[in-house]
Protein backbone atom coordinates (compact mmCIF):
# COMPACT_ATOMS: atom_id res chain seq x y z
CA UNK A 1 0.00 0.00 0.00
CA UNK A 2 1.28 3.53 -1.55
CA UNK A 3 2.35 5.53 2.43
CA UNK A 4 0.12 8.97 2.94
CA UNK A 5 3.12 11.01 2.64
CA UNK A 6 2.79 14.25 0.45
CA UNK A 7 2.98 16.62 3.28
CA UNK A 8 6.51 15.79 3.26
CA UNK A 9 7.21 16.15 -0.03
CA UNK A 10 5.07 19.61 0.25
CA UNK A 11 7.19 20.76 3.51
CA UNK A 12 10.47 19.90 1.29
CA UNK A 13 10.14 22.02 -1.89
CA UNK A 14 8.57 25.07 0.63
CA UNK A 15 11.88 24.43 1.94
CA UNK A 16 14.29 24.27 -0.49
CA UNK A 17 12.26 27.32 -1.85
CA UNK A 18 12.87 29.62 0.69
CA UNK A 19 16.34 28.81 0.71
CA UNK A 20 16.23 29.89 -3.01
CA UNK A 21 14.25 32.65 -2.65
CA UNK A 22 16.25 33.71 0.67
CA UNK A 23 19.74 33.47 -1.01
CA UNK A 24 18.55 35.44 -4.55
CA UNK A 25 16.80 38.44 -2.31
CA UNK A 26 20.83 38.30 -0.26
CA UNK A 27 22.08 38.94 -3.53
CA UNK A 28 19.81 41.19 -4.45
CA UNK A 29 20.05 43.80 -1.15
CA UNK A 30 23.91 42.97 -1.14
CA UNK A 31 24.43 44.27 -5.05
CA UNK A 32 22.11 47.17 -4.10
CA UNK A 33 23.97 48.26 -1.42
CA UNK A 34 27.79 47.95 -3.50
CA UNK A 35 26.10 50.38 -6.11
CA UNK A 36 24.63 52.61 -3.72
CA UNK A 37 28.26 53.03 -1.87
CA UNK A 38 30.08 52.89 -5.51
CA UNK A 39 27.43 56.17 -6.44
CA UNK A 40 28.42 57.80 -3.05
CA UNK A 41 32.28 57.25 -3.82
CA UNK A 42 31.93 58.39 -7.50
CA UNK A 43 29.72 61.54 -6.78
CA UNK A 44 31.28 64.74 -7.39
CA UNK A 45 29.29 66.09 -4.04
CA UNK A 46 31.49 63.79 -2.14
CA UNK A 47 31.88 65.36 1.10
CA UNK A 48 35.46 66.13 1.71
CA UNK A 49 37.64 63.44 3.48
CA UNK A 50 38.11 64.02 7.58
CA UNK A 51 41.81 62.73 7.03
CA UNK A 52 44.42 65.10 8.08
CA UNK A 53 46.13 66.99 5.32
CA UNK A 54 49.50 65.19 4.64
CA UNK A 55 47.97 61.96 5.94
CA UNK B 1 51.08 44.22 -9.31
CA UNK B 2 49.33 44.57 -6.26
CA UNK B 3 45.51 43.41 -5.85
CA UNK B 4 44.37 46.93 -5.23
CA UNK B 5 46.08 48.48 -8.65
CA UNK B 6 44.44 45.75 -10.89
CA UNK B 7 41.83 47.79 -12.85
CA UNK B 8 38.11 46.46 -12.39
CA UNK B 9 35.16 47.86 -15.01
CA UNK B 10 31.82 47.76 -13.01
CA UNK B 11 29.70 45.47 -14.08
CA UNK B 12 26.29 46.91 -15.61
CA UNK B 13 23.29 47.68 -13.77
CA UNK B 14 20.40 45.91 -15.87
CA UNK B 15 17.36 43.10 -14.99
CA UNK B 16 18.92 39.45 -14.28
CA UNK B 17 17.32 37.79 -17.78
CA UNK B 18 19.18 34.38 -16.78
CA UNK B 19 17.73 34.63 -13.82
CA UNK B 20 14.04 35.53 -14.72
CA UNK B 21 14.78 32.77 -17.08
CA UNK B 22 15.92 30.46 -14.33
CA UNK B 23 13.14 31.00 -12.10
CA UNK B 24 10.20 30.44 -14.53
CA UNK B 25 12.10 27.40 -15.26
CA UNK B 26 12.54 26.29 -11.77
CA UNK B 27 8.47 26.83 -11.06
CA UNK B 28 7.79 24.52 -14.09
CA UNK B 29 9.77 22.07 -12.56
CA UNK B 30 7.80 22.36 -9.17
CA UNK B 31 4.38 21.98 -11.40
CA UNK B 32 5.79 18.98 -13.60
CA UNK B 33 7.07 17.09 -9.86
CA UNK B 34 4.16 17.79 -7.63
CA UNK B 35 1.31 17.66 -9.99
CA UNK B 36 2.20 15.92 -13.39
CA UNK B 37 4.27 13.03 -12.22
CA UNK B 38 3.62 9.48 -11.16
CA UNK B 39 3.77 8.56 -7.12
CA UNK B 40 6.60 5.77 -6.50
CA UNK B 41 3.99 3.05 -5.01
CA UNK B 42 6.43 2.01 -2.39
CA UNK B 43 7.68 5.61 -0.96
CA UNK B 44 4.92 7.43 -1.80
CA UNK B 45 4.87 11.30 -2.42
CA UNK B 46 7.83 11.91 -0.42
CA UNK B 47 9.88 9.78 -3.11
CA UNK B 48 9.17 13.03 -5.15
CA UNK B 49 11.56 14.63 -2.82
CA UNK B 50 14.50 13.29 -5.02
CA UNK B 51 13.82 16.02 -7.75
CA UNK B 52 14.63 18.26 -5.76
CA UNK B 53 17.32 16.47 -3.26
CA UNK B 54 19.52 15.04 -5.73
CA UNK B 55 19.36 17.75 -8.20
CA UNK B 56 20.99 20.29 -5.59
CA UNK B 57 23.40 17.82 -4.27
CA UNK B 58 25.02 16.65 -7.92
CA UNK B 59 25.03 20.73 -8.42
CA UNK B 60 26.74 21.64 -4.94
CA UNK B 61 29.22 18.75 -5.40
CA UNK B 62 29.96 17.86 -8.96
CA UNK B 63 29.49 21.74 -10.22
CA UNK B 64 29.79 24.16 -7.85
CA UNK B 65 33.20 22.83 -4.99
CA UNK B 66 34.47 21.16 -8.67
CA UNK B 67 34.52 24.63 -9.82
CA UNK B 68 35.49 26.48 -6.98
CA UNK B 69 38.51 23.91 -6.82
CA UNK B 70 39.51 24.21 -10.27
CA UNK B 71 39.80 28.26 -9.87
CA UNK B 72 41.49 27.62 -6.75
CA UNK B 73 44.22 25.67 -8.25
CA UNK B 74 44.61 28.14 -11.24
CA UNK B 75 44.40 30.95 -8.67
CA UNK B 76 47.62 29.92 -7.05
CA UNK B 77 48.92 29.31 -10.40
CA UNK B 78 47.63 32.50 -11.90
CA UNK B 79 47.16 35.02 -9.67
CA UNK B 80 44.47 36.42 -11.41
CA UNK B 81 42.06 38.28 -9.05
CA UNK B 82 39.05 36.94 -11.08
CA UNK B 83 39.68 33.35 -10.80
CA UNK B 84 39.51 33.96 -6.52
CA UNK B 85 36.10 35.58 -7.42
CA UNK B 86 34.86 32.47 -9.32
CA UNK B 87 36.09 30.25 -6.47
CA UNK B 88 34.23 32.38 -3.77
CA UNK B 89 31.18 33.02 -6.01
CA UNK B 90 30.86 28.74 -6.30
CA UNK B 91 31.40 28.52 -2.98
CA UNK B 92 28.73 30.29 -1.70
CA UNK B 93 26.20 29.27 -4.01
CA UNK B 94 27.49 25.47 -3.94
CA UNK B 95 26.84 26.39 0.06
CA UNK B 96 22.89 27.49 -0.56
CA UNK B 97 22.82 24.20 -2.53
CA UNK B 98 23.87 22.27 0.06
CA UNK B 99 21.97 23.34 2.56
CA UNK B 100 19.09 22.51 0.46
CA UNK B 101 20.00 19.01 0.19
CA UNK B 102 20.46 18.74 4.27
CA UNK B 103 17.19 20.44 4.82
CA UNK B 104 15.24 18.27 2.37
CA UNK B 105 17.34 15.05 3.28
CA UNK B 106 15.55 14.53 6.54
CA UNK B 107 12.49 14.85 5.22
CA UNK B 108 12.65 12.17 3.31
CA UNK B 109 14.67 10.02 5.56
CA UNK B 110 11.77 10.87 8.01
CA UNK B 111 9.22 9.00 5.69
CA UNK B 112 11.50 6.09 4.88
CA UNK B 113 14.04 5.29 7.61
CA UNK B 114 11.61 6.70 10.36
CA UNK B 115 14.59 8.75 11.25
CA UNK B 116 15.10 12.60 10.59
CA UNK B 117 18.92 12.60 10.99
CA UNK B 118 21.37 9.41 11.61
CA UNK B 119 25.53 9.86 11.41
CA UNK B 120 26.18 7.42 8.48
CA UNK B 121 28.93 8.01 6.20
CA UNK B 122 27.09 10.12 3.40
CA UNK B 123 25.40 12.20 5.69
CA UNK B 124 28.17 13.08 8.16
CA UNK B 125 31.06 13.68 5.59
CA UNK B 126 28.07 15.73 3.48
CA UNK B 127 27.41 17.92 6.98
CA UNK B 128 31.37 18.48 7.55
CA UNK B 129 31.80 19.64 3.95
CA UNK B 130 28.96 22.50 5.01
CA UNK B 131 30.72 23.52 8.33
CA UNK B 132 34.35 23.78 5.74
CA UNK B 133 32.52 25.67 3.44
CA UNK B 134 30.72 28.03 5.98
CA UNK B 135 34.32 27.93 7.83
CA UNK B 136 35.39 29.19 3.95
CA UNK B 137 33.09 31.82 3.89
CA UNK B 138 33.86 33.08 7.27
CA UNK B 139 37.74 33.07 6.73
CA UNK B 140 36.87 35.40 3.85
CA UNK B 141 35.41 37.90 5.95
CA UNK B 142 38.05 37.82 8.28
CA UNK B 143 41.53 37.93 6.51
CA UNK B 144 41.47 41.83 5.14
CA UNK B 145 44.01 41.51 2.91
CA UNK B 146 43.09 40.71 -0.43
CA UNK B 147 45.98 38.23 -1.75
CA UNK B 148 46.38 36.91 1.33
CA UNK B 149 43.00 36.30 1.43
CA UNK B 150 42.87 35.01 -1.71
CA UNK B 151 45.84 32.31 -0.85
CA UNK B 152 44.59 30.90 2.23
CA UNK B 153 41.01 30.90 0.96
CA UNK B 154 42.20 28.56 -1.88
CA UNK B 155 43.97 26.45 -0.09
CA UNK B 156 40.76 25.96 1.98
CA UNK B 157 38.38 25.26 -0.72
CA UNK B 158 40.99 22.71 -2.54
CA UNK B 159 40.79 20.88 0.49
CA UNK B 160 37.43 21.08 0.98
CA UNK B 161 36.98 19.68 -2.71
CA UNK B 162 38.80 16.57 -1.67
CA UNK B 163 35.84 15.56 0.36
CA UNK B 164 33.65 15.39 -2.73
CA UNK B 165 34.92 11.99 -4.50
CA UNK B 166 34.99 10.56 -0.39
CA UNK B 167 31.01 11.72 -0.26
CA UNK B 168 30.55 10.41 -3.57
CA UNK B 169 32.03 7.05 -2.83
CA UNK B 170 31.15 6.38 1.03
CA UNK B 171 27.98 4.40 -0.24
CA UNK B 172 30.55 1.91 -1.39
CA UNK B 173 32.73 2.10 1.27
CA UNK B 174 30.68 1.83 4.00
CA UNK B 175 27.64 0.59 5.62
CA UNK B 176 24.76 3.53 5.31
CA UNK B 177 21.64 4.24 5.17
CA UNK B 178 21.49 6.40 2.40
CA UNK B 179 20.95 4.46 -0.97
CA UNK B 180 23.02 3.88 -3.88
CA UNK B 181 22.77 5.89 -6.67
CA UNK B 182 20.44 5.34 -8.79
CA UNK B 183 21.25 7.74 -11.58
CA UNK B 184 25.34 8.29 -11.34
CA UNK B 185 26.34 4.77 -11.94
CA UNK B 186 28.44 2.85 -14.72
CA UNK B 187 24.90 1.09 -15.66
CA UNK B 188 21.30 2.28 -16.80
CA UNK B 189 19.31 4.50 -14.57
CA UNK B 190 17.22 2.75 -12.09
CA UNK B 191 13.80 4.78 -12.53
CA UNK B 192 10.97 4.96 -14.96
CA UNK B 193 11.79 7.21 -18.04
CA UNK B 194 8.82 9.47 -17.11
CA UNK B 195 10.15 10.03 -13.61
CA UNK B 196 13.69 10.73 -15.41
CA UNK B 197 12.43 12.99 -17.49
CA UNK B 198 11.08 14.84 -14.54
CA UNK B 199 14.86 14.64 -13.10
CA UNK B 200 16.93 15.48 -16.29
CA UNK B 201 14.84 18.86 -16.41
CA UNK B 202 14.73 19.49 -12.04
CA UNK B 203 18.63 18.79 -13.69
CA UNK B 204 17.98 21.65 -16.37
CA UNK B 205 16.42 24.48 -14.35
CA UNK B 206 18.68 24.21 -11.10
CA UNK B 207 21.51 24.48 -13.18
CA UNK B 208 20.14 27.03 -15.18
CA UNK B 209 19.94 28.61 -11.36
CA UNK B 210 23.24 27.71 -10.38
CA UNK B 211 24.25 29.63 -13.08
CA UNK B 212 22.59 32.72 -12.56
CA UNK B 213 23.21 33.04 -8.74
CA UNK B 214 26.74 32.52 -9.80
CA UNK B 215 26.71 35.20 -12.34
CA UNK B 216 25.01 37.73 -9.91
CA UNK B 217 27.77 36.82 -6.96
CA UNK B 218 30.36 37.16 -8.90
CA UNK B 219 29.11 40.62 -9.61
CA UNK B 220 28.86 41.45 -6.17
CA UNK B 221 32.21 40.17 -5.53
CA UNK B 222 33.49 42.34 -8.76
CA UNK B 223 31.39 45.49 -6.76
CA UNK B 224 33.29 44.74 -3.99
CA UNK B 225 36.62 44.89 -4.65
CA UNK B 226 36.24 48.18 -6.99
CA UNK B 227 35.21 49.82 -3.94
CA UNK B 228 37.70 48.31 -2.03
CA UNK B 229 39.95 50.32 -4.83
CA UNK B 230 38.16 53.49 -4.69
CA UNK B 231 38.29 53.76 -0.53
CA UNK B 232 41.93 53.23 -1.36
CA UNK B 233 42.37 55.72 -3.22
CA UNK B 234 40.52 58.07 -1.62
CA UNK B 235 42.22 57.44 1.61
CA UNK B 236 46.05 57.81 -0.49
Amino acid sequence: MTPDNGAFATAAYVLAALVYAGYVVSLTLRERRLRQRLARLDSPSRPPSNRPAGA
Amino acid sequence: MTSAQEPITPPPARRDLLLGVAIVAVAAVYVRALAFTPIEARQGAAQKILYIHATAAFIALYVAFALMAIASILYLWLKDEKLDRVAESAAEVGLAFTTVVLVTGPLWGKTIWGAWWTWDARLTSTLFLWFIIVAYSLLRGAVEERGRRARYSAVLGILAALLVPFIHLSVYLFRTLHPMPILLKPSAPSMPAEMQVTFFSAFAAFLLLFAALLRSRYRIATLRDLVANRDQELAA
